[in-house]
Parts: structure tokens; C-alpha cells; sequence
């Protein structure tokens, strides 16, 4: 008996102080993604990587807005979205105590607006994006001045610069090898 | 409504089914049940045809190391003796019916909980033919214990959360673009072309989350200017890590950044 009681001594306590004490979790712990919407440029680079559909972008063309959602309940941490983010904006934090009571609260979103083609004036892309480009390309080396001369270029809606590259269209006759077979 | 909706919508017609509802009665029984619970809480896990990646964690969270039974929570084989409902899995067609029998097995009052990302919402199976898409979709639910699986830290929390004891942490949020904002550049002090051979680098040695971490290390401490010399500085890093793998790609790393730079 007296033995028993030496080795449960010596054993010490195996069970966690958790709830009680904070759970310190390993340096590469998956737990809920966090995302600093100052930093994210809405580039949906996440929501197209997600596995679980758990990230989503929404478009509102009649706002000009784009929506980054993100649904908790449905991620699997796989660390996909901080893999693929440009800009460092979602990191997978250590928070593990995600229970919630109220189910709309498994939901997080942010609003980013969207820039107008300067072209056909349709909303085309997000506002930040087009100035991260920017941005981009002046770390690349280009002068301030050769960014904003081609500023016109960025704000260009993919559609319209399709058109811009097919110069006097209409003088181009697409039916010549058809006249050169009945020749 | 095109007919295609028609099928895949929720709803009385659709042969989807609604959710059971709770009478004001019972959510009254509910509550007296929360504060009166004079003795432990039992729990019957129901699989509503899941991985049993969140069964494992369950029987995780009972075991000695996180030990769930110091609060009276134990694990019981009939849902004819729980009080508290656990419900895992993304609610196959299959595996609906049987979860809605054991849920009329229990008695009331009961408290039912969507355990794991199938559980609060179908997951990643969430868009399958066969597939409710989490319980929430039968049962009434009280608490959702989202993770895949939760880990049995984060069991315990949902099950303190399901008897009252602890706050939930997790608020919606709804972040609206500012006058002005813009995403702050990473890295200036780093030439592009060099970023991105050290980053590719980094990634094709080390896998590509953890490529991109070391990558984000190197280039911080390359693009700093220090008084100490750059040898130094990724010393100091390597000697803190204490990594021979690490010390194996940062040399890579710095053998592609010392050409790029005499290439200059």
C-alpha cells in the first residue's frame, strides 16, 4: 500500500490544469485563421484556395463593392489561405476555444470597394488590388512617374483592353482565305 | 426559382427535411436543467455518418491528460440516459434517421451540441449529393463546436460553454474598407527578383507553409539594415532556432542571395 503511494507520489499529476490554466499549444498549431482586413487587398487568392469553401467572396456590381466572408463552422485549418496570401493579411493563429452558442457568430466578413474601369466605366477590380499593383511595380523598379503615366493602363477592365488590342477591328478582313478558295 | 433550386432547396416539399422544433416548454426545462444540475452531465455521442476523426478526439478528451470527468461529464453508451447530445458527423441520408431516432430517445430536457466542421455545417463534404449538411439541419442546436477535429482542449470549452460555465470568445465581426486604407508592402529593403527566387527557394526545401515562414524570416533579416554584419545576424537566427534542417535551406538561401547580389 505505502508502495503504491511512493509511486502515485513520483508519478506526479498527469492531467492538465485546462480550463484553469491557459493551454500553451506548439509553435506550428493550426487554430482559427486570423485576418487583418488593413492588409488584405481583396485578391481572393484564399477563397479560391479553400478546400471547405469556409472563405467566400461576394461582388455587389451595383455597390461596388466585393465581400470577404469567412464561416468558421465550416474550416478545416488546413493553413491553405495563409499558404497562398500575397500579402501576409490571414495567419493561422493559435485561438483553439472557438465554441459559440450563437451560430451567426461563426461568421467574420469584410467590405472592400472596387475600382471603375477608366475605360467603359464598369466596376472591374478591388481598389486596393489595383494600388498593391501599383505598389508592385514601383518596388520593381519603375520610377513614380512611369506608374502614373501608365495609370490608365491599371484601371483598365480586362474587356476593354482586349478591345484596345485589336486595333481598327473593323478594317480587318476575316473572310479572305473563304474569297481565296472560291478564287 | 429555377427547377434545379427546386431540388437542392431546404424545405417541407423538397424531400429536405426541417429542423425539430423546440415548444417554450422546454426551452423553459432547458433552463431550469443549466441551473440546477445538482449531479454530472452525461453525454451520448451520435455519428451522423462522419470521419471518426472527431470520435477519436472525444475519447481524447475523456483520457486521463485532459480528463473531462473532473467536471462530470461522462461519456454513456444510451441516449436514454444523456443529457447532453453530441452530434458529429455532416448527416448523411443514410444516417439521418438514426440520429433522429436517438435524439427522441433522450429525455427531455437535453442540450444538443454540433461537434466538428461536418457537425456546424457539413465541412468539406458540405456540397455532397448525399449530404444534410450539418446537424443543425434535424436537431435544434444549442452549441457548435466548430474544428476539424476539435482538439480535446477545445472539447472541454464546448462542453463548459453547453453547461453555462464559460464564455463563448468568438464574435461576428464586419470590417468595412476605410477612407485611404491600403496594404502596406512587405520586404522593401529585398530587390523583387531576389524575393521571389529566395521565396521559391525556400518553398521547393521546405513545403510550402513552412517554405514561405523561413522565407518571411530571411527576408526580414535581409532586408534590415543593422550595424552587425549579415553573417552575424543569420548566425544569431540559427543559433536561436537550433535546427540543422533550418540551417541546411537558410545556407541555400543565402548561397542564391550572395549570387544575386555579386550578379549586381
Amino acid at each position: 500500500m505505502l508502495k503504491l503511494f511512493k509511486t502515485i507520489l513520483k508519478t506526479g499529476e498527469a492531467t492538465l490544469k485546462y480550463p484553469f490554466a491557459p493551454l500553451p499549444v506548439c509553435d506550428n498549431f493550426r487554430g482559427k485563421p486570423e485576418h487583418k482586413p488593413e492588409q488584405c487587398i481583396a485578391c481572393a487568392a484564399c477563397a479560391v484556395a479553400c478546400p471547405a469553401n469556409a472563405l467566400t467572396m461576394s461582388t455587389d456590381a451595383e455597390a461596388g463593392t466585393i465581400t470577404w466572408s469567412f464561416f468558421v463552422g465550416r474550416c478545416i485549418f488546413c493553413g491553405r489561405c495563409e499558404e497562398v496570401c500575397p500579402t501576409k493579411a490571414i495567419v493561422l493563429s493559435p485561438e483553439f476555444e472557438l465554441a459559440v452558442a450563437n451560430a451567426a457568430d461563426m461568421y467574420q466578413h469584410a467590405t472592400f470597394k472596387l475600382a471603375k474601369c477608366a475605360q467603359c466605366g464598369e466596376y472591374f477590380a478591388p481598389k486596393k488590388e489595383v494600388e498593391y499593383t501599383a505598389d508592385l511595380l514601383k518596388h520593381a523598379g519603375m520610377t513614380t512617374e512611369a506608374v502614373e503615366s501608365i495609370s490608365d493602363l491599371l484601371h483598365t477592365c480586362t474587356d476593354c483592353k482586349r478591345k484596345q488590342n485589336v486595333p481598327e477591328a473593323d478594317k480587318v478582313e476575316f473572310t479572305r482565305y473563304l474569297k481565296g478558295n472560291e478564287a | 426559382m429555377s427547377g434545379h433550386e427546386k431540388i437542392i432547396m431546404p424545405g417541407a416539399g423538397s424531400g429536405m427535411p426541417t429542423p425539430i422544433k423546440q415548444s417554450e416548454e422546454f426551452q423553459k426545462l432547458k433552463g431550469t436543467l443549466l441551473k440546477d444540475i445538482q449531479r454530472s452531465a452525461y453525454v451520448y455521442r451520435v455519428d451522423c455518418g462522419g470521419c471518426n476523426g472527431c470520435e477519436i478526439e472525444i475519447f481524447a478528451a475523456i483520457t486521463p491528460l485532459f480528463d473531462a470527468e473532473r467536471f462530470g461529464i461522462k461519456v454513456v453508451a444510451s441516449p436514454r440516459h444523456a443529457d447532453i447530445l453530441l452530434f458529429t458527423g455532416a448527416v448523411t441520408r443514410a444516417m439521418r434517421m438514426p440520429a433522429i431516432r436517438s435524439y427522441e430517445a433522450a429525455p427531455d430536457p437535453k442540450i444538443c451540441v454540433s461537434y466538428g466542421a461536418c457537425g456546424c455545417s457539413g465541412g468539406i463534404f458540405h456540397d455532397l449529393y448525399c449530404v444534410w449538411g450539418g446537424s443543425d439541419k434535424i436537431v435544434p442546436i444549442d452549441v457548435y463546436i466548430p474544428g476539424c477535429p476539435p482538439t480535446p482542449a477545445a472539447t472541454i470549452h464546448g462542453f463548459a460553454l453547453a453547461l453555462g460555465l464559460l464564455g463563448q470568445k468568438l464574435k461576428a465581426s464586419h470590417h468595412v474598407e476605410g477612407e485611404g486604407e491600403r496594404a502596406a508592402m512587405r520586404h522593401l529593403g529585398v530587390p523583387a527578383e531576389l524575393r521571389v527566387l529566395i521565396e521559391r527557394e525556400a518553398r521547393r526545401m521546405a513545403g510550402y507553409r513552412m517554405g514561405a515562414d523561413i522565407a518571411d524570416d530571411f527576408l526580414g533579416i535581409l532586408g534590415t539594415k543593422s550595424s552587425e554584419s549579415l553573417e552575424a545576424r543569420i548566425q544569431e537566427y540559427l543559433t536561436k532556432e537550433d535546427d540543422p534542417r533550418l540551417s541546411e535551406i537558410v545556407a541555400s538561401l543565402c548561397d542564391i542571395s550572395n549570387k544575386a547580389m555579386a550578379a549586381i
